[in-house]
């Protein structure tokens, strides 16, 4: 089933613009040739279909997740070629600190990943995620404050934006007094397009979140100096599972990669969500009505628009998905969107449904190991966020001016391989 | 049928517990525990649909035989 000639004329995914607007026509015609297809460009096997992506999710024997986020597009320091038969794990292991975001939890594999994601685990407890929902729906309604009576605003950059900083400063238990700081430098980084997975090639060793790193490994240092009981003496405690003492440096990447992860995303999830409300006063009304369906509500909107397109793995020794052999040293781009929309696991996968029961098995946010730890955290942000603008406007509109009339809206979508979302979104509103 | 939670794994979703709460519960933190290792027979299936849906894939089983 494979298709190893580089041949015709299929757009090349990764690099052009061809798909930004709409992967998932291309995702579909893949995944009806063959849910796991090497795209002719660059030799990557894309897996579109929902049982394949959680086979190579669920294997961290065969598939490694070093280059999770940028595949071989930041530079491969790997010497892959001629090792298909190969069992390459030492060999990652040897390159390991030469590749982009190395450091970082989502590139990690076992045993390491175990320890510092166990580490993660410890600063944000599901109940530490609770307390910090109490926050969020002050820090919600006081947002909207400062736009709420002109009646109209760029939600992303009035309300998503600040809205998702202040709440992960928060779970941080970063100091009231240097929120300002962390919003100002964070919402400047994001507006320079500093990111992963652009289409064009980035300098990845040069990432805003070297900022993040400094900011936190002082505050670990200072509460390991003197703690004061508050959440960052929490995380300046935290040890790994067999007891040991972190560096300062590692709790600082750890505590970093919350705000690089859960910032983009959740921003993304929100203005999706609410230009759907906006395009669908049927389903705005519905949901007005009975607050209980938001949450399936904003299940349905990861499983449809997931702000993450999808993730790389690296295969590690030869094996075989879906029927097709891949050999060692070969990139898989396991696309979220596409396995969202396999039919096998979603009927009718295209369509909206509120009432879809089995909405919650996407992988919007991955699975296995490497699943999305800030899970809980993304959903609580959505459910209040909704709540809140439907307790504060009697109506919600996606603005004509900026997006044109119904039937014929006009979105613009991040050009990268790995988010998906709108660069912004004009709300209009009836305030209460 | 036995079930385990690997613990370095679970990063308290949840799902478990809203399919099985005779057979999940949540510690202190706010992860997901074992409350009996031996599922009964009319909980099996819950509990299979847990380690499908589990999002961290923490859950695994072992049928008696």
């Amino acid at each position: 089933m494979s298709d190893t000639n580089p041949q015709r004329d299929e757009p090349d995914f990764f690099r052009s613009s061809a798909f930004v607007d709409d992967p998932y026509t291309y995702f579909n015609d893949l995944r009806s040739e063959c849910p796991v297809k090497q795209e002719p460009h660059h030799g990557v096997f894309m897996v579109t279909g929902y049982e394949q992506a959680l086979q190579v999710y669920n294997d961290p024997e065969h598939f490694s997740s070093v280059m999770s986020t940028s595949g071989p597009f930041a530079g491969c320091p790997i010497p892959l070629a001629g090792r298909e038969n190969d069992d390459i794990s030492d060999l990652i292991e040897q390159y390991r600190d030469q590749t982009p975001f190395g450091d970082q939890l989502p590139t990690m594999d076992p045993p390491l990943h175990t320890a510092h994601r166990s580490l993660l685990m410890r600063l944000i407890t599901p109940v530490r995620l609770k307390e910090n929902e109490d926050y969020m729906w002050k820090q919600a309604d006081e947002q909207i404050d400062t736009f709420i009576a002109q009646g109209e605003c760029e939600f992303m950059g009035a309300y998503a934006q600040p809205f998702a900083v202040l709440v992960i400063s928060d779970l941080l238990g970063v100091p009231e007094q240097d929120r300002i700081e962390f919003r100002r430098h964070l919402i400047k980084q994001e507006a320079e397009g500093a990111g992963i997975g652009g289409i064009e090639d980035g300098d990845a060793q040069h990432s805003p979140i070297e900022w993040l790193y400094e900011k936190f490994a002082a505050y670990i240092q200072d509460r390991r100096d003197n703690p004061t009981g508050d959440i960052l003496s929490g995380l300046a405690a935290a040890t790994f599972p067999d007891g040991s003492v972190p560096e300062p440096i590692d709790v600082a990447r750890v505590a970093s990669n919350l705000f690089a992860a859960g910032q983009e995303t959740t921003v993304r999830l929100l203005s999706y969500a609410f230009s759907l409300i906006g395009d669908r006063p049927d389903l705005q009304a519905q949901l007005r009505e009975d607050r209980g369906l938001i949450p399936n509500f904003v299940e349905e909107c990861l499983r449809l628009e997931g702000p993450i397109k999808g993730d790389f793995r690296l295969a590690k020794k030869p094996v075989t998905v879906g029927g097709v052999d891949i050999p060692s040293g070969s990139f898989l781009y396991i696309a979220n969107s596409a396995a969202n929309r396999d039919p096998q696991q979603f009927p009718e996968p295209n369509d909206f449904k509120l009432e879809r029961s089995e909405a919650r098995t996407h992988v919007a946010f991955g699975r296995g190991r490497h699943a999305c730890p800030g899970a809980p955290l993304a959903r609580a942000e959505a459910i209040t966020s909704i709540n809140q603008m439907f307790d504060r406007t009697s109506d919600i509109r996606v603005s004509e001016k900026v997006h044109g009339p119904p039937g014929a809206r006009r979105y613009s979508y991040l050009p990268t391989f790995i988010l998906r979302g709108l660069t912004h979104i004009n709300l209009e509103f009836d305030p209460i | 049928m036995k079930v385990h939670i690997d613990k370095d794994v679970c990063a308290g979703f949840g799902f478990c517990l809203d399919l099985a709460p005779e057979v999940f519960e949540l510690n202190d933190d706010g992860y997901a525990v074992v409350l009996s290792a031996d599922v009964p027979v009319d909980k099996e299936e819950a509990v299979r649909t847990a380690v499908m849906q589990c999002p961290s894939s923490a859950i695994s089983i072992t049928e008696n035989n």
